[in-house]
């Protein structure tokens, strides 16, 4: 089994660091491959088991998008093939078709998997939880950004929202998916934080595995489920 | 009508200043924010003091601030500061007014303002300081601070062209800062050479910023802190211009060179982030044109405020208590970092977890070097408050074993599970918004000591 994470020396912000850390753990026989920046990814020339790539600043999003651009194609085949790749906190943006960054002046495109447009406004930070539903499992988790996406994700999203906003205020659905390419805003530590969602993406990539640390992962989900199902927690903060 | 608004504001600050301390409240923000809402432009229609000194940074703005305060004093300046108060704009503004006359001539030689960095965009354009010293940009609260990119682009846009900056060389991020800055004082550790490289995600510049070839370290202290250069264009760490060279803690002496002389000062405290603090001053104090003895004198009569750092002895119990900024993943780290490397084979940490009535983000602790926490002196690990369960997985992934974790929901309730017969040297680490319940610990700890509660 081969696990490659994507940049993280540059795409690590934020504790996603941590998801390939708690795959390790979980994975113990697995190999591996941290891809940096400067290198050839190894899904160019190989078909890794699962793909994982985390959160960035704006100038590294720009700069992975164009990295990752002359891979379009290849990208394109590793997800029409079911490859399980996870984005998380602002990484999958990277796969809408614009990105506006408003407060730079800067318009890019993206890698258009997705027909979806991103908003990027350095001086408007977006801090919330989320409580959501992925078919019978409950999803917890935070975000911090500066961004939002806009247009239809009715078909192509990653989780319905109990509590807290999907793609934008407006929105219930958070998150993009198309077959095993799952994107989340939801940033951090997802894995560790979600044992359960962490044995559902492993079991895309045919894997049957119990999550690292299972019982102190389950303790401290279990008490943020009942926290998140608490009526008098606030979702939105400073 | 411009100098009426000013004036109104003046009065309505200055009014609720008196209200305020007429009823022995806090005057440290209010009077400025109802000044800054009646004129927007308050701070740019008050005549400043002649030095205008900016402290800014992640880590350590209030020490240096502080310290800044206590040795300018010390050498007979009158200083206005907001040390005691808010380091936004209204904090700023507070500061000033409380120290301005009615028309808004300031009454002190020097302005030392503790400067959030988020908060530049208020301030600067309308309030242009003459130095800024900034000590380091390092991962924060990722809620506000988001990144440290962000960080340099809030200040980068804020600060005039004018403004001597004072940057410390051993921070690619901190040292890039304000590239149109002509005056540039660079400062820096040119002793203990570490190399004690932690994870590569840790660091926060990683890339050249001329080129965007992969830097080399040619040591790490921690983070990104410590000497890199790109092999694929002449970008480097400048060189210091004040350097520590020597660090006598047997002597509580430290040595800094400037222009190949060497000078000694008195050590207050020798966590490598206050020597960093420690050398930024004496660069600045420098600059400034104060002479060795007026600096050296400054520090001697100087010491870091109680509420940041205390060490008590209660019976045979060694108390340390320690602010640990929580969300500030850098700031704990080295709090970590620093109890791991204390003397000592029994130490205890108590950690007075916040107690927010929101359900708090985890994510912080996961951008945190919490191996730390596995060196083999600390043979016990209490983890109180709200997210004790969170703290306990992070540690575990993180290789502590998990027979040395103990945890407990109340943040006060941590020395309930202490065992003193382990340990003898207790170290409570708490954030500033739990200084109270870390009182409270300290309490039982005095009284454990003293034989009240032997457990
Ligand atoms: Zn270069």
């Amino acid at each position: 089994m081969i696990v490659e994470i994507l940049f993280q020396e540059v795409c690590g912000l934020y504790g996603d660091s941590q998801n390939p850390t708690y795959l390790e753990a979980t994975l113990p026989d697995a190999q591996f491959i941290y891809t940096k920046l400067t290198d050839v990814p190894y899904f160019v020339n190989n078909t890794p088991d699962i793909i994982y790539i985390g959160c960035m600043s704006e100038s590294t999003q720009r700069r992975v998008i164009e990295t990752l651009r002359p891979y379009k194609d290849r990208i394109c085949t590793l997800i029409d093939n079911g490859t399980p790749i996870l984005a998380t906190g602002n990484a999958g943006e990277i796969f809408t078709k614009t990105i506006s960054y408003v407060s730079e002046n800067i318009e890019t495109e993206g890698l258009g998997i997705f027909d979806l447009q991103v908003k990027t406004d350095l001086f408007n930070r977006y801090n919330a939880m989320v409580l959501g539903e992925l078919n019978d499992i409950k999803i917890v988790g935070f975000r911090s950004q500066f961004s939002f996406l806009y247009g239809d994700n009715s078909n192509s999203y990653f989780i319905k929202c109990i509590r807290g906003d999907g793609i934008n205020p407006e929105s219930k659905l958070e998150g993009m998916r198309k077959n095993n390419l799952i994107c989340t805003q939801l940033l951090g530590p997802i894995l560790p934080l979600n044992p359960l969602f962490c044995e559902y993406f492993l079991g895309l990539a045919g894997v049957q595995a119990t999550a690292a640390y299972r019982e102190s992962a389950m303790n401290a989900y279990e008490q943020r489920l009942r926290e998140f199902s608490d009526p008098k927690i606030p979702f939105k903060h400073d | 009508m411009k100098k009426i608004r000013f004036f109104i504001a003046m009065l309505a600050g200055k009014i609720t200043l008196f209200g305020l301390k007429l009823l022995g409240r806090n005057a440290t923000f209010l009077p400025g924010k109802i000044a800054v809402a009646i004129d927007k432009n308050f701070l740019a229609g008050l005549t400043p003091p002649k030095t205008v000194i900016a402290v800014t940074g992640t880590n350590g703005k209030t020490t240096v601030s502080n310290l800044l305060n206590s040795i300018l004093l010390s050498n007979g300046y009158s200083v206005t500061n907001n040390s005691l108060g808010s380091n936004v704009q209204a904090g700023v503004a507070t500061a000033l007014l409380e120290d301005s006359t009615l028309t808004g001539k300031a009454k002190k030689e020097i302005a030392v303002l503790e400067v959030d960095e988020r908060s530049s965009l208020r301030i600067y354009p309308y309030l242009k300081p003459d130095y800024l010293i900034c000590n380091n940009i390092m991962r924060d609260s990722l809620a506000r601070n988001a990144h440290t990119e962000f960080i340099s682009f809030i200040i980068n846009k804020a600060l005039p062209k004018s403004t001597k900056v004072i940057l410390n060389a051993d921070d690619l991020v901190c040292a890039t800062l304000a590239p149109g800055n002509q005056e540039r004082i660079y400062f820096g550790l040119d002793v203990d050479k570490i190399h004690e490289e932690g994870p590569l995600y840790l660091q926060d510049i990683v890339y050249c910023p001329h080129c965007g070839g992969l830097l080399t370290p040619e040591y790490l202290r921690y983070n990104h802190i410590g000497r890199m250069h790109c092999e694929k264009c002449d970008f480097r760490s400048p060189e210091p211009d004040f350097a520590i060279t020597e660090i006598n803690k047997d002597e509580n002496k430290f040595t800094v060179m400037h222009n190949g002389i060497s000078e000694s000062y008195y050590l207050i405290n020798d966590n490598i982030v206050n020597l960093y603090n420690f050398c930024g001053l004496i660069a600045l104090l420098s600059t400034m044109g104060l002479s060795h003895k007026q600096i050296s004198d400054g520090f001697a009569k100087s010491k870091i405020v109680k509420t940041r750092y205390d060490k008590l002895q209660s019976g045979d119990l060694t108390i340390t208590m320690q602010l640990s900024k929580g969300q500030n993943p850098t700031a704990c780290a080295r709090c970590f970092s620093y109890v791991a490397k204390c003397p000592g084979n029994n130490k205890a940490i108590i950690f007075v977890g916040d107690d927010f009535e929101a359900s708090e983000s985890p994510c912080w602790f996961y951008d945190s070097n919490y191996s730390y926490l596995a060196d083999p002196s600390i043979n016990q690990i209490i983890f109180s408050g709200p997210r004790c369960m969170d703290q306990y997985l992070r540690a575990q992934m993180a290789g502590i074993p998990t027979d040395k974790i103990r945890t407990i929901t109340d943040s006060t309730a941590g020395t309930e599970l202490l065992d003193t017969q382990l340990s003898k040297d207790i170290y409570v680490l708490y954030g500033p918004y739990m200084v109270k319940q870390a009182n409270l610990v300290k309490e039982k700890l005095i009284a454990i000591g003293a034989g009240g509660e032997d457990k």
